[in-house]
């Protein structure tokens, strides 16, 4: 592989696996916490599959660069990960965890979709594995945010006060990487606009639909880099990698 | 008054050539939901091909006891006939209490429709009926196989697949750090 396209490839891999992880960890913080037991067991396997396509792109990753997941998951600080803000925000109520996870499996079903004909053939057959359950992680966020938009006034409250914090948030999941353009010409990543577009389309005709408005900003958010965070993040890594981090060397 | 969701019980297919068995059940506010949370309480590792919940309340069960006493005759019949499923607990050997789909029946009511079961499908040994309308099944869709198949093919592992366990035997041994 073209080392240009090898560095672009990697680059994008890593924001993935990155995304994955940081939502799956969120995510797990309500094992034993959601609203009712069904919810807590139906929540607790959506992060574990996260957590599993995380492990799909770092395997992958790890390919290209010969790094390791288990390192690069427990050693790196917080400005080394290359995930979006989005995930790494705090878990908030139900209806937060709910939006964000909806936003972000909207976003993860379009991509997914492009990748499947992804002309580098270990990401397209990734990419089918997952997509399966990314459809059903979909079904599930889409089906909670109908409930809670078109429910009580407090649920539709809730609801639609998550998604006037995390709506601005999610736009940076779109944001192009620098070499992103290696990989759209080499039929490799479907270019972020076009993913912004479908997921825009999508996202928006199904908010409606809940009873839920988009909110419209003033002024259009910058593109944040990924290498930026919040002070979430390093919370996170924090409580993440101690374990970890006590003993480098151990055994597993 | 209770804050609990209303309950619905699972029936699960295991091959398409086999009976839809109760497996447990959820709480869900409605159907669609209470598919979902049975997806992810009983199909998320063993084998399924497709799903029914049914609310708990429309479903009435009698023991063969209670219909050989005359039971379910006794309530009155209501209205128009109408299409029942009904199931039977065909065994006492399992611990849990595994109630087999086992066809339709017509009857005028969903007492009625037990009777009837017991008296139609004789040649299964009914330890418990269970009826319900056939309205009141809501099955898994069909493009949900996909899904019910990549759930068997994720690795179940034991904790013996991880090195953690052997190396804790190691440590209670006192062999740490002899390699």
């Amino acid at each position: 592989m073209d080392a240009a396209v090898r560095d672009a490839l990697s680059a994008r891999l890593l924001a993935m696996a990155d995304d994955e992880l940081v939502l799956a960890h969120r995510n797990s913080e309500w094992t034993g916490h959601a609203p009712i037991l069904e919810e807590d067991i139906a929540f607790t396997n959506m992060a574990l599959d996260e957590l599993g396509h995380a492990s799909i792109w770092y395997g992958l990753y790890g390919e290209l660069t010969g790094e390791d997941a288990d390192r690069l998951i427990f050693f790196r600080n917080a400005g080394q990960y290359r995930n979006a803000q989005l995930v790494e925000l705090p878990r908030g109520d139900w209806a937060f965890s709910m939006v964000r996870q909806y936003l972000f499996d909207a976003a993860e079903y379009v991509t997914l979709n492009h990748l499947k004909a992804s002309s580098y053939s270990p990401l397209a057959e990734a990419a089918a594995k997952i997509a399966t359950e990314e459809s059903y992680h979909l079904r599930h966020t889409g089906l909670w945010l109908r409930r809670l938009g078109l429910g009580t006034e407090e649920s539709h409250g809730r609801a639609q006060a998550a998604l006037n914090v995390l709506w601005p948030y999610a736009r940076q999941l779109f944001v192009p990487l620098p070499n992103d353009d290696v990989l759209v010409e080499a039929g490799i990543f479907p270019a972020a606009g076009l993913l912004l577009n479908e997921w825009t389309s999508m996202t928006r005709s199904h908010l409606a639909d809940c009873g839920l408005t988009v909110p419209e900003e003033a002024l259009p958010r910058r593109d944040v880099d990924r290498a930026e965070h919040t002070e979430h993040l390093m919370a996170l890594l924090a409580v993440m990698q101690s374990v970890a981090r006590l003993d480098p060397e151990a055994e597993w | 008054m209770t804050d609990q969701w209303p309950r619905y019980e699972v029936f699960k297919q295991d091959r398409t050539d086999g009976p839809f068995r109760n497996v447990g059940s959820v709480h869900a506010p409605d159907a669609e939901l209470a598919l979902m949370n049975a997806r992810n309480v009983f199909a998320r590792r063993p084998a399924c091909v497709a799903l029914w919940v049914v609310p708990d309340a429309a479903i009435a069960r009698r023991t063969a006891e209670q219909l050989a006493a005359g039971d379910a005759v006794e309530i009155e019949d209501s209205g128009d006939s109408g299409r029942y499923a009904v199931f039977s607990k065909q065994s006492q050997r399992q611990t849990m209490t595994y109630v087999d789909y086992v066809g339709e029946v017509t009857a005028r009511s969903v007492e009625a429709a037990l009777q009837t079961a017991a008296d139609t499908f004789t040649d299964v040994p009914g330890i418990v009926w269970w009826a319900c309308p056939v309205e009141a099944i809501t099955a898994s869709p069909q493009s949900d196989l996909p899904g019910f198949e990549a759930a068997t093919s994720k690795l179940f592992r034991m904790p013996n697949q991880y090195h953690t366990v052997f190396t804790m035997q190691k440590i209670r041994r006192g062999e740490e750090g002899e390699e």
